[in-house]
């Protein structure tokens, strides 16, 4: 008995290890890839408030491109302005349904395997996770949990997540998913053989699930495969996002989600 | 010698953890190499220390860094492994300083301080960017990451551990 317990004394450094290793593993598979308000993660107060520090000073040195950036879009958004006031469009009840929510990036990655983008925009601005967020060019992604004052997203360049999308030409439905190869594009699963496609066409969100409106970009088809035994097509997407300048994103809240979801629940 | 130097940990704790936490993803070159050289800490972690509280330190601050990356488990389960093997690697390093107990430049001479701490970085860094990866699938992108990265945590931990051991020669 007191050589066992000899030898489990021993042994005690192994054990302490087997036991680190194995919560690791537990972090690992519960909090990762889950849509939730966990602290540990870089919306957590404290961390957040670091990097928006660090994220101040960066800021400084870039204050050109951010002001290039900001005058493209008031560019747009003027042409849009303009193009719907001579239109004179039905447009209300499309545009009475979401609710747009500025926010400054303070992190973002693009060349891990998992991507997030930060935000210093939390509960406070009624952010809710599973809203989601675009940039003045195309979809940013999903937002995955919420503290106080900011948020953690789902990059669109993180491959859990899949984009209900649709080719603008044709109407058809397909899911843009990232493939973890290169930063600006992503693939585009399951267009089927019949549809005639071409390099170049449009990619926009379909709207159908209420995280994003219908019609924004999301990227152009830049490659194109199609064999003999295959039923979709194998294509590439270019990214209308350039995650490696991203500066202001926007969320986009659905007034009517509970409603539709509820109405569908039935 | 035998002493444990309170000023030189500190020193590393400050400059190659704390540092590491806000630039965590700030610093990186050519979209391939990351600087993780939060590791240099915990390979510099006094040799006497109990290797259990040496595991508990590596997990804690893999964890802090984990907060930082979005990575809950990552970086701490590669950091606790470090710890685990460190001793072992020291021992097959240098036999002839058995009783040294600060790790650094001027103890380990330049030439040992690499032979020790460039192995094991790799081995955290492939660690690391396989757990993230999830697989082997992009085998070779995912190898050439851990190679550059290594490189570039390695050069970080070394020019630092450079820039405080002149000091505490003069002192």
């Amino acid at each position: 008995m007191q050589r066992l317990l000899d030898f489990l004394y021993q042994q005690r450094e192994i054990a302490v290890f087997l036991g680190l290793e194995i919560l690791s593993a537990w972090l690992l598979i519960n909090f990762n890839n889950r849509y939730n308000a966990s602290f540990l993660n870089s919306s957590n107060e404290a961390a957040a408030s670091i990097t928006q520090t660090t994220n101040d000073i960066n800021d400084y040195f870039q204050l050109s491109e951010i002001n290039e950036q900001l005058m493209l879009e008031n560019e747009q958004l003027q042409q849009e302005l303009r193009m719907l006031r001579s239109e004179k469009l039905n447009f209300l009840d499309t545009v009475d349904q979401y609710r747009v929510i500025g926010a400054r990036v303070i992190n973002n990655t693009f060349e891990r395997a998992e991507n997030f983008v930060t935000i210093s925009a939390g509960v406070m601005d009624s952010v809710e996770v599973g809203m989601g967020v675009i940039s003045s060019f195309g979809v940013v992604g999903q937002v995955k949990s919420v503290s106080d004052n900011f948020a953690t997203i789902y990059s669109l360049l993180h491959p859990k997540v899949l984009l209900s999308a649709k080719v603008k030409r044709t109407d058809t439905k397909c899911t843009v998913q990232w493939d973890q190869e290169t930063f600006d594009r992503a693939a585009l699963k399951y267009i089927p053989r019949h549809i005639k496609m071409k390099v170049g066409d449009s990619i926009v969100t379909s709207g159908f699930n209420s995280v994003f409106p219908e019609n924004i970009l999301v990227g152009v088809v830049d490659e194109l495969h199609l064999e003999e035994h295959m039923t979709f097509y194998e294509a590439k997407v270019k990214l209308a996002t350039d995650f490696t300048s991203l500066y202001h994103v926007f969320v986009i809240k659905d007034v009517m989600k509970n409603e539709k979801d509820s109405l569908e629940a039935l | 010698m035998n002493r444990v130097s309170i000023k030189e940990q500190i020193l590393n704790l400050i400059l190659l953890l704390l540092v590491q936490l806000p630039l965590v993803h700030r610093i990186t070159l050519f979209d391939k190499s990351f600087g993780f050289f939060y590791v240099g800490f915990l390979l510099l972690l006094p040799r006497t220390w109990n290797r259990s509280y040496l595991m508990v330190i590596g997990f804690f601050s893999g964890l802090l860094v984990d907060v930082f990356t979005n990575t809950p488990g990552i970086h701490a389960s590669a950091s606790v492994f470090i710890m685990f093997i460190r001793n072992f690697w020291l021992n097959i390093v240098n036999d002839d300083f058995q009783e040294l107990t600060n790790l650094n430049t001027e103890t380990l001479k330049k030439t040992g301080f690499i032979y020790f701490t460039l192995p094991l970085i790799f081995i955290h860094h492939l660690l690391i960017f396989f757990i993230e990866n999830g697989g082997f699938h992009l085998f070779w992108m995912v190898l050439s990451k851990v190679f550059f990265s290594t490189i570039f945590s390695g050069v970080i931990i070394f020019v630092i551990n450079l820039a405080i051991a002149p000091n505490k020669r003069r002192a």
